[in-house]
């Protein structure tokens, strides 16, 4: 699992590379609490690069999803593969966690 | 267990030099150690055996049984493995220090030695080995209070499955490493009807443990006969939100009416069940809108959907713990082939029919052991 960040006019981006699962959700939940320290209150999962999502990998998802409401902020997840896409769909997390097709559409939707 | 402490850890001292291991015992008096000696390889095993010591101070040339085959045989025997052994020689050659290293030693001193040099690796020694048996212990510990939340899970489960007129069941159940959190219930309703829950807490261990025993309790308090699945699965998150965060409970809910062979299926965020017809000879993942996890937030809604069984049709509630299932290749074992060992052997029993899925699962995975549990409830319509 790689994870890589970077701040772009005041949006989060968080890329994840690999698996997201019960080995890898650790370190996720780690580098999402830091980014929770500074306030920014938009945020952007990048999953064009993830292979595998598990139900840790959803709990991962939903602390974010959670802490961005709590600070009234705006939070989407991008370029899910079809895979990724079906985990969410069957778990209905798609319901409470907006989704966008790709990047550029996930900014516009936060912006 | 000898439990020894700081101050009364021992060392055994093994030369065959009366003098070289009488300077040896000086030097280390001020450990505060205990101090054994024996001047040769039996002596020292038998030592060893007897006394436990907390490490072994190991000379290589000596009459008999040389220091490396003390060592070897220290290294053999599960009860002594664990001492830590510094060999002590004139041998200076790297392949002697090497080959001594290989056989398991923690550290090789060149005689002569600088006294000072000895103690402190001495210390050194017994501080990291010391500091190994509390690891391993706080470890058994832990892994004893998981077996006791095992217990007590699994005595959660219904003891026996009910014997339905129309319907023929079976169960499978599996933790990955002790407590889990996968949960299944059946309740009996009036007029034949029957409830069938199966729920997933998110993770392992104990906190899947105590998410997994509240969603047994809430099930079991439930104020009426849960006939009604959609009001079941409200009734759970609205109970369930005040204490999940930020964890949840995936679950599926099935009323089946065993005189009408009707379903009524309500599903939070868990896989939908698979249907096999017989009359097709073909199962099916049933779609049946869902709503997200229990544990979440409050729902508006729960949405129910129906469906009808004919006789000989086989209907499997399970958790993804099945269809999650990796292999040494890292792949998943995946609902296709879930489907198709629903379609397979024809007029079999329920019990049988899932001892062939489950030999399945377990021939993919190959020798990987389950990373989550696995929960299958199959039923087959008579």
């Amino acid at each position: 699992m790689e994870i890589d960040q970077k701040e772009e006019n005041g949006i989060v981006f968080i890329a994840f590379k690999g698996r997201l699962d019960g080995t890898s959700a650790p370190e996720a939940e780690e580098t999402i609490n830091t980014i929770f320290k500074g306030e920014s209150n938009r945020l952007l999962f990048d999953f064009e690069f993830l292979e595998y999502l598990s139900s840790a990998g959803l709990r991962v998802i939903l602390g974010a999803a959670k802490e961005m409401k709590r600070r009234d902020g705006k939070f989407v997840l991008c370029a899910l593969n079809s895979y990724v896409k079906e985990v969410f769909e069957v778990s209905g997390f798609g319901a409470i966690i907006p989704i966008a097709d790709s990047v550029e559409s996930g900014i516009k939707e936060i912006s | 267990m000898t439990g020894n402490n700081m101050g009364t850890e021992s060392i055994l001292l093994v030369d065959d030099n009366p003098t070289n291991l009488q300077v040896l015992y000086q030097t280390l008096e001020s450990t505060g150690c205990k101090l054994l000696v024996a001047k040769d390889g039996e002596t020292a095993l038998a030592i060893a055996a007897k006394a436990s010591p907390d490490l072994i101070l190991l000379d290589i040339m000596m009459p008999g049984i040389d220091g490396f085959e003390v060592c070897r045989r220290l290294k053999d025997d599960p009860a002594q493995a664990g001492i830590p052994v510094i060999f002590l020689s004139a041998l200076t050659d790297t392949k002697d220090k090497v080959r001594g290293l290989q056989l398991g030693a923690v550290d090789y001193v060149s005689k002569p030695f600088q006294p000072d040099e000895v103690i402190a690796r001495v210390n050194t020694h017994l501080t990291i080995h010391r500091l190994k048996r509390e690891v391993e212990s706080k470890k058994d510990e832990l892994e004893n209070e998981l077996e006791v939340v095992s217990d007590v899970q699994r005595r959660l489960l219904p003891k026996n499955l009910p014997e339905i007129a129309g319907l023929k069941l079976a169960v499978h159940y599996e933790t990955s490493l002790y407590a889990g959190g996968d949960y299944y219930d059946i309740a009996k309703l009036p007029d034949n009807q029957w409830g069938f829950l199966v729920a997933d807490a998110e993770g392992h261990s104990a906190p899947a443990a105590v998410m997994m025993a509240m969603t047994c309790a809430l099930f079991r308090s439930y104020p009426e006969p849960p006939a009604e699945p959609g009001d079941l699965v409200y009734f759970l998150n609205q109970h369930l939100c005040k204490v999940a965060d930020p964890s949840f409970v995936t679950a599926l809910y099935v009323v089946y009416d065993a005189n009408h062979h009707t379903l009524k299926i309500a599903r939070a965020g868990h896989p939908p069940p698979m249907i096999y017809r017989s009359s097709d000879k073909k199962a099916i993942e049933y779609t049946c809108d869902g709503v997200f996890p229990l544990g979440i937030d409050p729902y508006e809604q729960v949405p129910v959907t129906e469906a009808e069984l004919q006789p000989d049709d086989r209907i499997l509630l399970y958790t993804d713990g099945v269809t999650e299932r990796f292999n040494k290749d890292g792949k998943t074992y995946g609902e296709e082939r879930l489907l198709r060992q629903l379609e397979a052997n024809p007029g079999s029993q329920p019990q049988e029919q899932l001892a062939a899925i489950m030999k399945d699962v377990d021939n993919f995975a190959n020798g990987r052991l389950a990373d989550d549990d696995q929960a299958l409830l199959l039923g087959i319509v008579e």
